[in-house]
C-alpha cells in the first residue's frame, strides 16, 4: 500500500508506516483507540486517518433512488432483467432474472430446471430490446454431462420459440459459439473456475450469465453429515464468490438446486408450500439466495399439434420484488413456455 | 464525582505524561489553560488543547434528568409501518433515536419492511409522518427499484385518499413518487470493510443532510457471516458496528433499522432457529423484531424491547407493501397481485 497516495499529512503517514499497517482495509478494522495505541497519534489525527482511509475504500458516494431510476449511475443496475424468452414466464418474473444477485431454481429431477437454464443461455445472446444482454453464457456442470444434443435442438428451433424476433437476427446469432461449458467434478475445481476463468470471461464481456447446474451435487456428495461446519464454510466461500461476480459484473447468476423431502410440513420456515419437498442445502444456503424459484411436475399433460408434454409449474418462493405466485409451463421441442394467460 | 485522567479517551503516551506530572482526576485539569498544561506536563500545545477539551466535555456532560429525557423522547416521533397492528405493538411505529433489528428466515419479509420504512419515513408531517430522508445501506444487492416504486406509488395513493384540508392538499403536491425516490440515498457495500468505511463516513453525510431520519442496513449479517473462521475478530468488529449505530441513533436523532439472518443452533440434541451473529450482538439493538411464518400466516413478534410487552401480530405483504391482514380470522396471507 502506498500511503503517499492518500491525502494525509506526512506526520500521520509516517506514524502509519511505523505502526506497520499494511493496507487501508487493515486500518478500518481497528477501533480508533487501538489505532491511537498502535500509531501513537492523537485522537483527532486518528479520526482524520479513518475518514481518509474510509473515503479511499468507498466506491461511490450515496446515490439517490431517482438517479438510479434515470440510469445515471453506471455500476449500480437495478432495473435490467434477463428475459426467459417466454412472455408468460417473464410476466411472472416481472421481466426476467435480475442482473445483480443469485437466483436459485430448485425442483425434483425431471421438473425442467436444466431446460430453463439452457433457454436462458440462448436468451442472453439477444440484444437488450429483445430481452437479452448481447453476451454469452458460462455453464458450470457439476453433476451430469452438458446436454449438448438438446442445446442444438433448441438452437434449431429458436425461430419458432421467439416469433417476436426477426428471423434474420436469429440466423445471424451464432448461439453455440457463445456458450462456455465447464465441468467441475469437485469443490476445488469449482473454486478455481469461479476465481480464475469466470472473472476472465466476464471481464472480457464474453459472458453475462453464470449458470451452476447444480449446487447441491457437490455439497451433498463431498461431506458427511457430521462435517456440517466445514460444509457451511465451503458454502459461504462459494456463495460469496458468486455474489461478488454477480455484483462486480452486473451479471445474473442462476443456481440449480435439488430438493429434499420435508417431514414436518407444519413447521416450514419459508412459508406455506404447495409441494412436499423443499430446496436442498438448508438455511445456510437459503440465506445467500436473493430470488428463490421452484419448479415441479403436475399430473396433467398438454398437447399442441404433434407434441405432448407433462405440465409443470414455476413458482416464486421468495424475491424482494416478486409476489408469491406461479405459472403453469410445458416443455416443447423449441423450449419451455408458459401455458395460458399472458398480457 | 472524580474521574481519573487515565479513563479519558486520549492516546496512552499523553495519559502517561499527565499522570507523571501529577494530574490524577479531570478536576485537576479544569482550571488550566493549554499553555500552562503544556509546560507542566511536557505535552505539545495541540495535545494539551485536546486534553482540556476532553476534560471539559466530561465535566459538561454531567447528566440529564429523567424528565428531560422523557420530554426529548416525546419530541421524537416514530415511523409508521403501514400495518396498524404492528404500529400499535411498537407503540406508534419504529422509534426515531433507537436501533431496531428485524430478524427472519429468507423470504419472511425483512427487506420488504425495510423498503416500506424507507418510503414511510417521508410521509408529510400533516399526515402524522416524520417527513425525513433515508439512507439505505444495501449489502445483499436486494434493493430493487421496481419494488420501491410500487410501494412509493401505493403510499402516495394512500395519502391522497386521506387528504382533507388545504394543508394536506398542499403537502400532497410535493409528496410524489419522484420526490420519494430522490430522498432515498442508496449505498451498496460488497463486504464488511466497505460497510465499516461507510459507517465512518456516515457522520459527515448526516451533518450535510440534516433531514435524514432513518438509516437502514440490510443486512448486517450478510457481510459478516463470511468471517466464520475468525470469530474473535468478528465479535470485535461487530461491537464496533453496534457502537457506531447506537451513537448515530442517539446523537443524530435518527431511527436505525438493521436486518439479521437466522441460523440453526443445536442445543441438547434439539435444533432451534435463532438470530445470527451470536449472543453479544443481541445486546446492540434496542428492539428486536422477528418475522416468521406459522403455517400460512405471516407473523411479527417483538421479542426484545424495554418498553413493550412481547407481542405477536399478523401481517401480510401485498402488491402495495407491508400491510395488516384484512380479515384476521381468515388464514390467508399470501401476497397477491392486484
Amino acid at each position: 500500500m502506498n500511503w503517499d497516495q492518500l491525502e494525509l499529512s506526512p506526520r500521520i503517514t509516517a506514524a502509519v508506516r511505523r505502526a506497520k499497517l499494511k493496507s487501508v482495509r487493515e486500518v478500518l478494522c481497528f477501533s480508533s483507540l487501538d489505532l491511537q495505541r498502535l500509531t501513537g497519534l492523537s485522537l483527532s489525527d486518528v479520526q482524520q486517518l479513518l475518514t481518509v482511509t474510509a473515503s479511499a475504500c468507498r466506491r461511490r458516494p450515496p446515490v439517490t433512488a431517482l438517479q438510479l431510476q434515470r440510469g445515471e449511475c453506471p455500476g449500480i443496475e437495478s432495473g435490467l432483467r434477463l428475459s426467459v424468452g417466454c412472455p408468460v414466464l417473464d410476466q411472472l418474473l416481472r421481466g426476467g432474472l435480475p442482473v445483480g444477485g443469485v437466483t436459485e431454481l430448485s425442483g425434483e429431477s425431471g421438473a425442467g430446471k436444466t431446460q430453463l437454464a439452457l433457454q436462458l443461455c440462448l436468451s442472453v445472446q439477444y440484444p437488450p430490446q429483445h430481452g437479452g444482454l448481447s453476451s454469452g453464457a458460462l455453464y458450470i456442470c457439476t453433476e451430469d454431462s452438458f446436454p449438448i444434443k438438446r442445446l442444438q435442438q433448441l438452437i434449431r428451433e429458436q425461430s419458432s420459440l421467439r416469433s417476436d424476433v426477426p428471423p434474420s437476427l436469429i440466423s445471424s446469432l451464432h448461439f453455440s459459439d457463445h456458450i462456455y461449458i465447464e465441468h467441475t467434478a469437485d469443490l476445488d475445481s469449482l473454486q478455481v473456475c469461479l476465481s480464475r476463468r469466470a472473472p476472465l470471461l466476464l471481464a472480457q464481456g464474453l459472458v453475462r450469465l453464470l449458470v451452476v447446474d447444480s449446487v447441491a451435487a457437490l455439497f451433498r456428495s463431498e461431506f458427511q453429515a457430521d462435517d456440517w461446519l466445514e460444509r457451511n464454510r465451503q458454502m459461504l466461500t462459494f456463495s460469496s464468490a458468486l455474489h461478488h461476480l454477480s455484483q462486480e459484473f452486473t451479471t445474473p447468476v442462476l443456481c440449480i438446486n435439488q430438493v429434499t423431502d420435508v417431514f414436518n410440513q407444519s413447521n416450514n420456515i419459508s412459508g406455506p408450500s404447495s409441494s412436499s419437498v423443499s430446496p436442498a442445502l438448508g438455511l445456510a444456503w437459503a440465506n445467500q439466495v436473493m430470488v428463490r424459484l421452484m419448479m415441479r411436475r403436475l399430473q396433467e399433460t398438454v398437447v399442441t399439434g404433434d407434441q405432448s408434454s407433462i405440465l409443470r409449474r414455476l413458482e416464486v418462493v421468495f424475491a424482494p420484488h416478486l409476489p408469491r405466485d406461479g405459472r403453469d409451463a410445458a416443455v416443447w421441442r423449441e423450449g419451455i413456455r408458459g401455458v395460458g394467460k399472458s398480457d | 464525582m472524580l474521574r481519573p485522567v487515565s479513563s479519558l479517551c486520549l492516546s496512552p503516551s499523553v495519559k502517561l505524561k499527565l499522570v507523571r506530572a501529577g494530574f490524577q482526576f479531570t478536576t485537576d485539569l479544569l482550571h488550566l489553560r493549554p499553555g500552562q498544561l503544556s509546560a507542566e506536563a511536557g505535552v505539545s500545545q495541540q495535545e494539551a488543547l485536546q486534553v482540556l477539551q476532553a476534560a471539559s466535555a466530561d465535566a459538561a456532560g454531567g447528566g440529564v434528568t429523567a424528565l428531560e429525557l422523557l420530554q426529548k423522547e416525546a419530541e421524537l416521533k416514530s415511523i409508521v409501518t403501514f400495518s396498524s397492528q404492528l404500529d400499535e405493538a411498537l407503540g406508534g411505529g419504529v422509534p426515531v433515536g433507537k436501533t431496531t433489528e428485524i430478524c427472519g428466515a429468507p423470504g419472511a419479509g425483512k427487506t420488504q419492511l425495510c423498503l416500506q420504512l424507507a418510503v414511510d419515513v417521508q410521509v408529510p408531517r400533516c399526515f402524522g409522518g416524520v417527513e425525513g430522508h433515508v439512507i439505505y445501506v444495501d449489502t445483499e444487492g436486494s434493493f430493487l427499484l421496481q419494488r420501491v416504486v410500487d410501494m412509493a406509488a401505493a403510499a402516495v395513493r394512500h395519502c391522497s385518499l386521506l387528504a382533507e384540508d388545504e394543508e394536506q392538499r398542499v403537502a400532497m403536491e410535493t409528496f410524489t413518487v419522484e420526490t420519494i425516490l430522490s430522498n432515498i440515498f442508496l449505498v451498496r457495500c460488497r463486504d464488511y470493510v466497505e460497510l465499516l468505511a461507510e459507517l465512518h463516513l456516515l457522520a459527515d453525510f448526516l451533518s450535510a443532510r440534516p433531514k435524514v431520519r432513518l438509516l437502514v442496513v440490510d443486512s448486517v449479517a450478510f457481510p459478516f457471516r463470511r468471517l466464520l473462521d475468525e470469530l474473535s475478530q468478528r465479535t470485535r468488529l461487530l461491537n464496533g458496528v453496534a457502537q457506531h449505530l447506537i451513537t448515530m441513533a442517539t446523537s443524530q436523532h435518527i431511527a436505525v433499522v438493521i436486518t439479521n439472518q437466522m441460523t440453526t443452533r443445536l442445543r441438547g440434541g434439539q435444533s432451534q432457529l435463532v438470530p445470527a451473529l451470536g449472543e453479544s450482538w443481541g445486546h446492540a439493538p434496542t428492539i428486536r423484531l422477528l418475522l416468521h411464518w406459522e403455517g400460512p400466516r405471516r407473523l411479527a413478534t417483538i421479542f426484545k424491547s424495554p418498553s413493550h410487552m412481547d407481542t405477536t401480530v399478523q401481517y401480510q405483504i401485498t402488491a402495495d407493501g407491508f400491510r395488516d391482514t384484512e380479515q384476521p380470522e381468515l388464514p390467508q396471507s399470501k401476497r397477491r397481485q392486484t
